[in-house]
């Protein structure tokens, strides 16, 4: 007896064994700083690693691919059409047949209403991009068949941004007849949706463990069938932990290492580094109200001359980043990639005496504590930024508080020079151009008091534009004048550093941080 | 004895109104807008006004106060404005990673403090004394961070031996959540694989957070039995031949366990309230984790409900304590 037991012991662990073999091979843990989690709920997210998840769970209605944010390909929808009538613009969405959501159910025209419907009703953080943004109205939105889906659009919004809008996961189509079986007080299944999911999307949610782990799953009845049976988004929020279960193989993706974990991972062949871009732009915003400095352009232009920025990007920065001076950032229509501004502290000087400062110029300079872009502490930045200023006459007084509490200054104008970062809400230049350059948006010029009448035209009139290569020659016009009247200085736009193990095969990460994880696979080890 | 006991509870609840009054009162000089660290950077005024409004962010300080103690009163924590979930779900998700941390960690402390400072104490001024000594001293000096990171790098990186992180390994499958304690529930669920794997995950974190308690015990244990030594009572019972054994075990110990039973009360509060760094540092999805997160955007319900969790954690750990001496000295009675 005790034979048998001993011997079924050891089948039973040897069994054992052979399962964890198979699912190091169709298990990919994907580790990361996830801590920003709130929701899995497609239209309530609006957190980082939320967009990241949902993305894989829900498919939309028209989508980007690869790391490519400027030409729409088909998602639900096999094929739209804009139309430009007398009061209103008309889009057309004609859905694929035959697609199904987890659950079995086929998606179809109603389920697009729902999701736009819910998007409207449940005010997410998010939402805004359907009222404000899109101005999406409650009812614009119509089933003229069960695969015909029509959505109308005030003039006055631009249908090319809210097609860029519809790639997010806001736009994520879910089932609607599954929602509302778990629908509680007319919460549009809101509950239910936080750490389930029901989407067409490769995978699908089959538990999270708050703090520590999501656990997804194939969807079997998904259209684009996933190359890895299970993906496990483990939060790890210790850069140097991460690097370390990188190392020892308890995770296969090791996102937002350090610069030096960077480096000492280069080089060893069982792993591979990839610099992912992101859409963020570090920047100083001048303050430029009454009575200020700042208010002299030739005060921001000797801000602008007294920026040793490629010391910033390849020293400080390690190349987790690009050298970028314009408010698009690379990677979107618009992108101006000229650099007019070398470093030339004899220059600022001068033209700080030109503004009637010859004796130099002292101001502060308002930080975060926390991590700026490309994995560097804020506050080190802003050291850099102060010797190099210091060389042009300027004397920066850093303060570094506590982010919010920058945001919170900075949100009251009452900053003279903040260093901050700024990402789109979606992957469209108007993300940028309109915050950054329109007063009246009461974003980030109106943050700087920036009032530029020419510089709010523009930005409104590319944003309403639909043809591609003028709306590029009107981005062009605005960031060139932003360039050099606008009330910053763009030091960089960082990159994502991600270690990944050697095995981990077709992982792409877009600038705006979305990763199809049905293309990843494992080879062997 | 029973009225002692309604007595102290009452006190319990004293104790807990305090602390919410005082975190309440901390969370205002705080210069942090609660609805721009929730809501971030590019959120637009009419937003934040919206969550202003929604949690009643835009009433008087006072009148905050009183809303919260009434809603309290009625046994309600609120909603985070962070998770947007009421605090007691997410409390219900981050206690039992921290209680099957502190448990293990004071195990730790337990089996290493107590017979370490036994056996110093008998060996008074021996090199065995000595050592114990020095070893106590860096366990009570090294800081949290510093070992785990050396534990990690030589026990995790270098030899292989133990994971960094988590509470299970990734490629294993979970078991079905009961107690919200990875090892109980793989128990539970006869998933031997997950309990052994479990074990293994959490052996570094609470050696890590058992050092320090485990050095705090081996000299409070050591200084009570010198004490309790020297006394008449141990001389007689050495004079009467009694065994060494019976002498330090039946006679010596349970004479010194008192100052010690008030130390391990201490502790093991210390330990459930949550430990930040070790939590940080394991990635272990405890509530010290879950507060700094709530702070740091002055998520005040979440914040103030792990206050009360953790009051009311010191309060019953002191009570029980109280109530165990009565068992331990018969001298002692409640009235």
């Amino acid at each position: 007896m005790k034979r048998v037991m001993q011997y079924l012991a050891t089948l039973a662990f040897a069994l054992g064994l052979g399962m964890a073999q198979d699912a190091r091979q169709t298990t990919l843990i994907y580790g990361g700083d996830w801590s920003d989690l709130i929701t899995l709920d497609p239209q309530v997210s609006y957190e980082f690693s939320g967009g990241l998840i949902t993305d894989n769970l829900y498919e939309t209605l028209v989508r980007f691919e690869g790391t490519d944010l400027s030409t729409l390909k088909p998602g639900l929808a096999e094929s739209w059409k804009v139309d430009r009538g007398a009061n209103a613009w008309t889009i057309t969405f004609n859905l694929r047949k035959g697609v199904k959501f987890s659950s079995g159910n086929e998606v179809t025209a109603k389920d697009v209403v729902y999701t736009f419907e819910r998007a409207l009703a449940l005010k997410g953080p998010g939402s805004f991009l359907f009222t404000d943004i899109a101005a999406l109205q409650p009812g614009a939105t119509k089933a003229v068949s069960d695969y015909v889906v029509q959505v109308s659009l005030p003039k006055t919004s631009s249908p090319s941004t809210f097609l860029s809008i519809l790639t997010f996961n806001i736009g994520g189509i879910v089932d609607s007849a599954e929602v509302q079986k778990n629908a509680k007080n007319n919460d549009y299944g809101k509950e239910w949706l936080t750490d389930h999911s029901a989407g067409s999307g490769p995978f699908r949610v089959v538990r999270w463990d708050r703090g520590s782990q999501v656990l997804l799953e194939a969807n079997p009845n998904a259209r684009n069938k996933p190359k890895l049976q299970r993906i496990i988004m483990r939060e790890i929020k210790e850069a140097t932990v991460l690097r370390t279960a990188l190392e020892s193989g308890e995770i296969d993706i090791a996102e937002g290492l350090t610069p030096e974990a960077v480096k000492a991972l280069q080089g060893n062949n069982r792993f591979k580094i990839l610099r992912a871009d992101s859409l963020r732009l570090n920047y100083l915003g001048m303050n430029v109200k009454e009575g200020s400095p700042f208010a002299n352009p030739k005060v921001r232009e000797a801000v602008r001359y007294a920026i040793n920025q490629d010391e910033l990007v390849n020293g400080l920065v390690q190349g987790n980043g690009t050298k970028i001076q314009t408010i698009i950032p690379k990677g979107l229509l618009g992108y101006n990639p000229v650099t007019p501004y070398k470093f030339d502290p004899a220059r600022a000087k001068k033209l700080l005496a030109e503004a009637g400062y010859p004796g130099g110029l002292e101001f502060e300079l308002l930080v975060s504590t926390g991590i700026c872009g490309g994995g560097v502490p804020c506050a080190d930045i802003a050291a850099k930024l102060q010797s190099d200023f210091a060389k042009a006459g300027l004397k920066a007084n850093v303060k570094a508080i506590a982010n919010a509490e920058v945001l919170r200054t900075y949100r009251a104008q009452n900053h003279q020079v903040v260093l901050v970062g700024w990402s789109p809400d979606f992957p469209d230049p108007d993300g940028n151009a309109t915050p950054l350059a329109d007063f009246a948006a009461k974003s980030i010029a109106w943050r700087n008091v920036w009032n530029n009448p020419t510089a709010s035209k523009l930005a409104n009139q590319a944003s309403l534009e639909t043809d591609a290569n003028k709306r590029a020659a009107l981005y062009k016009l605005l960031t060139e004048l932003v360039l050099r009247e606008g009330p910053y200085a763009i030091l960089y736009q960082p990159a994502v550093p991600i270690g990944l193990s050697a095995q981990v095969q077709g992982f792409v990460r877009s600038a705006i941080g979305t990763v199809r994880f049905e293309n990843i696979s494992k080879g062997q080890p | 004895m029973f009225a002692y006991f309604i007595r102290r509870l009452f006190f319990v609840i004293f104790v807990v109104w305090g602390v919410t009054f005082a975190t309440f009162f901390i969370a205002q000089v705080v210069p942090i807008d609660p609805a721009v660290a929730a809501l971030g950077d590019n959120a637009r005024e009419e937003q934040i006004q919206e969550f202003r409004e929604r949690y009643g962010l835009n009433k008087s300080k006072p009148e905050q106060y009183l809303i919260y103690m009434g809603r309290l009163l009625s046994g309600d924590l609120g909603n985070s404005l962070r998770t947007q979930r009421p605090v007691v779900k997410d409390l219900q998700e981050f206690f039992p990673a921290t209680v099957e941390l502190s448990i293990a960690a004071f195990l730790v402390a337990l089996v290493i403090g107590i017979p370490l400072g036994i056996w110093a104490a008998i060996r008074q001024n021996s090199s065995v004394d000595v050592g114990v000594r020095v070893l106590a001293l860096f366990g009570g000096a090294t800081p949290v961070f510093f070992l785990a990171v050396l534990l990690q790098y030589v026990l995790a990186q270098r030899l292989e031996l133990l994971p960094v992180q988590g509470r299970l390994d990734g490629f294993l499958f979970p078991p079905p959540r009961v107690t919200g304690m990875v090892g109980i529930d793989a128990l539970l669920a006869r998933d031997w694989t997950a309990f052994f794997d479990s074990l293994k995950h959490l052996i570094l974190p609470a050696f890590v957070l058992g050092a320090f308690s485990a050095a705090i015990l081996t000299r409070m244990t050591r200084a009570t039995m010198l004490e309790v030594l020297s006394q008449d009572y141990i001389r007689t019972a050495r004079a009467k031949g009694l065994a060494q054994r019976i002498v330090i075990f039946r006679h010596a110990l349970k004479n010194a366990s008192l100052p010690v039973l008030t130390l391990l009360g201490g502790l093991l509060g210390g330990l459930l309230s949550g430990a930040v760094l070790t939590e940080t540092i394991f990635s272990w999805p405890g509530i010290g984790r879950y507060v700094t997160q709530s702070a740091t955007s002055l998520d005040f319900p979440a914040v103030m409900g792990v206050t009360l969790l953790v009051g009311l954690v010191y309060a019953l750990i002191n009570l029980v304590t109280d109530l165990l001496y009565a068992f331990l000295d018969p001298r002692i009675r409640y009235a």
